[in-house]
């Protein structure tokens, strides 16, 4: 899968043949097209998140659909929320966002190296993603330059626990609000939970998960093992039968042998040498008076069987389509691990006035968690952080609003 | 919403015309409540809550009215007077190692607890609070100092959970909602993980604006997810089995504004045969005239859905739907097949199922179709921890699956389109061809070759 913006003039040339761009044009999303040199073939798909993903160029690890579906879906991440996202990476994880959030919603992705901000920068341009804003920037040093913004932030960073109380402070302070850091070792997510515990984060979760690709299988129809049974007992009857009409053959030709040598020179006793294996077939005979048949029958049931008559090759296939039933197994290798997700929620911010009797005024339900102005637990949180550190968050916060 | 369409068993939350409005607690919300046990129990606020209460048994009863107007996700402490305290978030505790172990202590000894069942009964209704009849109970337990700090902490809990009266308000969320039905009763869902459902939303390509055919049998929750990620613009088509407004469980406690709901749109199954008929009362009098002005209203009303019942079905034939999405009790390939016709080119389509065969009985009827882009089948595998301070391990007991996806990419089949791989078959067969005389001509030289030196072994042996 290769992705293509469309420039009249330009060629697609792969091993599934040639292809000109403009040829495509005014092609519904969907269609299979033939090469030009009539070999192979192509179907042009309409880009989506997850196509992406598989094709995009890799500046760095990426994260997959499973990862990034169940992310957006712990975060109850949707159209029109307002998501911070560190660091951008190749972009993976912002295209899936970006659609779900769509137009109304707003992406605030952060990259500290700067090569990869602008290259990640000029995709979502090229994709039209109008909803993400990129920053280079380094949010553990940094942080976000955004006050009561978010409504779910995601850290994937080497050392996410830098940047936890910056995204405290990014994010709302007036609902629910979640985060989720991307580790892939064990060791960082303590630290990170260490982290959130401290910033005042609760709901502390913690997950991996993964996608079991299953392959399916026409399987024949199993064969049950009393049949194979009757075949070796009729085998054994076969063998014995073969043998004995050896032993048949051999005595007349040896009995021939003797007549002609009796005519020749006369008289001398009858030695009948193979009276013994003689009763045995009688007895073989008389107890399967219908062996013969029965083998032929057998043997023609049980493809298994090598001697059974040689069936044409497709008929064999069809047959063994007819009984057969699609099974599934999984894939015998798989990815083993990506990352653990741990994640964790931010509960409004209380104020004082801790008992409810006091604000039972019916026309004044739920102004006080309308407006996201100080309350006396964000002055507290305010006053927790260092001076300088705060006059660069609200220096950030001017630039952005200005 | 015009007749078409399928109402949610309430009215909705007042006020949530404003989409930024969601995060707080309505007259009407519907609401699911954690008890201290874990246990999570749906609620709906009256839609004019007044003094009205609502009762959680044993941890006590609560005015509506004081949770009218709070945010969603708090904690609360129930008080024996009906109101509520919030709780401060709480935070993880490290818990301090001191050499204490297991080695004193006798398995199975009922005399270490002496507080018995009436006289706890008689504290909880002296009105002592929860915390000091935890700490009663552990002062009067004999062996509470032996053990060790880790089997404190679970003592402490279990009994909080038995006599603490803190409730918690869960976000309407669609991950709270599917949890909630995951917990209480998964076979209303078709036993739907949340991390599964969460990939169907992603390989559907579920976006704002975009048009999804839904055959929806999990209470609801595959439709709610579409309205969720559509917020608001697009289609929602339902596919259902009859003409009367389901009821959509899920859907109602993720309180969603009208809307969002109001993109949905019900088709029954036979108005997807384009040469069905439907059959429908008359909506005009033969006369044209009418017997009283109710009969008048009625006919008008009646004429009103079926002029919106045709306009959707025209919707439905004209086709492009970006995606079909499917979670249903019937096979799944033939709803595949009758709905192909509809797709747009490049359209996802999504199907669930519990069970494994039926994706892949599905798959093997789709493989040799050339409208279906890669059928394949995953299964989502997820794994929840503990992370406690120095407590960290996976969870003891984890769900045994989230069931299966089939996905395929609806495409326009050219028949006489060749493939590379045809292409390179044929060249390699004729590859093929002339190898296989030119190594004709040589074993033929071989052959006689070994024949001769089978004659000198022979003739060997023969000495």
């Amino acid at each position: 899968m290769v992705p293509v913006t469309v420039t009249p003039g330009l060629e697609i040339n792969n091993r599934f043949g040639v292809f000109n761009h403009t040829d495509l044009i005014g092609l519904p999303y969907g269609t299979k097209v033939s090469s030009r040199n009539g070999r192979g073939f192509v179907y042009v798909l309409r880009p989506t998140p997850e196509l992406w993903t598989l094709s995009l160029p890799h500046r760095t690890q990426i994260l997959y659909i499973a990862d990034i579906a169940f992310i957006i879906s712990c975060l109850n991440i949707r159209p029109g929320s307002s998501v911070i996202e560190a660091g951008t990476g190749s972009g993976s994880f912002s295209h899936s966002v970006a659609r779900t959030i769509g137009p109304s919603g707003r992406l605030h992705s952060y990259e500290f190296h700067e090569e990869r901000a602008t290259k990640a920068r000029d995709e979502f341009a090229l994709h039209g993603m109008t909803m993400v804003e990129l920053s280079h920037r380094n949010v553990c040093q940094q942080g976000f330059a955004l006050l009561d913004e978010a409504d779910a932030v995601f850290l994937d960073l080497p050392a996410p626990w830098e940047a936890v109380p910056h995204a405290k402070l990014a994010m709302k302070k007036n609902r629910v609000t979640h985060i989720c850091c991307f580790s892939p070792c064990i060791e960082q997510v303590l630290r990170t939970v260490n982290a959130l515990n401290r910033s005042g984060f609760t709901d502390l979760t913690m997950y991996e998960t993964l996608l079991r690709p299953h392959e399916v299988h026409q399987v024949p129809k199993l064969v049950s093992i009393d049949s194979i049974v009757e075949q070796v007992k009729l085998h054994e009857i076969k063998k014995e039968q073969r043998r004995l009409q050896q032993v048949e053959a051999s005595d007349k030709k040896r009995n021939n042998l003797k007549r002609k040598r009796e005519q020749t020179e006369e008289g001398g006793p009858d030695l009948d040498l193979g009276t013994g294996d003689q009763k045995r077939r009688r007895d073989l005979d008389a107890s399967h008076p219908s062996t013969a048949v029965d083998v032929d029958s057998t043997v023609t049931k049980h493809t298994l069987d090598p001697s059974s008559p040689p069936l044409n090759h497709k008929e064999a296939r069809l047959a063994a389509l007819a009984t057969s039933t699609p099974m599934s197994k999984p894939m015998p290798e798989v990815r083993g691990h990506t990352s653990y997700l741990t994640f964790a929620t931010l509960l409004p911010a209380l104020n004082n006035e801790m008992v409810m009797e006091k604000n039972d005024d019916p026309d004044n339900v739920g102004a006080r968690w309308e407006d996201t102005e100080t309350t006396d637990a964000f002055d507290q949180l305010l006053a927790s952080i260092p001076e300088d550190e705060l006059d660069r968050v609200l220096a950030g916060q001017a630039l952005a609003d200005g | 919403m015009d007749n078409s369409g399928p109402h949610t068993s309430s009215p909705g939350p007042q006020n949530a015309s404003n989409k930024d409005n969601r995060h707080i607690i309505h007259p009407n919300s519907q609401l699911l409540i954690r008890l201290p046990t874990k246990e999570v129990r749906n609620i709906r606020i009256d839609a004019s809550p007044g003094e009205k209460s609502i009762n959680l048994g044993k941890f006590g009863s609560l005015k509506q009215k004081y949770l009218v107007g709070q945010p969603y996700g708090l904690s609360y402490e129930v008080q024996n007077d009906k109101t509520l305290v919030i709780l401060p978030p709480r935070r993880l505790e490290e818990l301090e190692e001191t050499g204490a172990t297991n080695e004193l202590i006798v398995d199975g000894n009922e005399f270490v607890q002496p507080l018995t069942y009436t006289e706890i009964d008689a504290l909880k209704k002296s009105g002592l609070h929860a915390s000091e009849i935890i700490k009663r109970q552990i002062e009067s337990h004999a062996n509470f100092e032996l053990k060790t700090e880790y089997s404190k902490d679970k003592y402490r809990k279990r009994k909080q959970a038995k006599f603490a009266k803190e409730i918690t308000v869960l976000e309407p969320s669609l991950f709270n909602v599917t949890s909630y039905f995951f917990e209480k009763d998964p076979a209303k869902i078709m036993h739907l993980r949340i991390d599964t459902l969460g990939q169907m939303a992603n390989l559907a390509n579920l976006r704002p604006g975009g048009r999804y055919i839904v055959v929806d049998a999990v209470s609801g929750l595959l439709v709610a997810t579409a309205l969720e990620r559509l917020g608001g613009e697009g289609r929602v088509l339902y596919m259902s089995e009859s003409d009367t407004p389901p009821q959509f469980q899920a859907l109602d406690l993720l309180n969603m504004p009208e809307s969002h709901i109001s993109i949905l749109k019900q088709l029954d199954w036979a108005a997807s045969d384009e040469d069905h008929e439907p059959i429908r009362a008359p909506f005009e009098t033969d006369t044209g005239e009418y017997r009283s002005i109710g009969q008048k209203e009625r006919y008008e009303k009646r004429k009103l859905a079926l002029e919106a019942h045709a306009q959707l079905r025209e919707e439905f034939f004209a086709g492009e739907w970006d995606g079909l999405l499917i979670a249903a009790q019937y096979e799944p390939f033939s709803i595949v097949q009758r709905l192909t016709p509809y797709l747009a080119g490049s359209a996802t389509i999504t199907i669930y199922s519990p069970f494994l065969q039926i994706l892949s009985e599905a798959q093997a009827k789709m493989r040799p179709l050339p409208a279906y882009l890669s059928p394949s089948i995953t299964e989502a595998w997820l794994r929840q921890y503990q992370v406690l301070p120095g407590r960290t391990h996976p969870m003891m007991s984890m769900t045994g699956g989230g069931g299966y996806i089939l996905h395929a990419i609806h495409v326009y089949d050219d028949p006489t389109a060749s493939s590379a791989m045809a292409g390179l078959r044929q060249r390699k067969r004729q590859q093929r061809e002339r190898n296989a005389s030119r190594a004709a001509e040589k074993s033929k030289n071989k052959a006689v070759l070994e024949a001769n030196q089978d004659v000198e072994m022979l003739s060997e042996v023969d000495k």
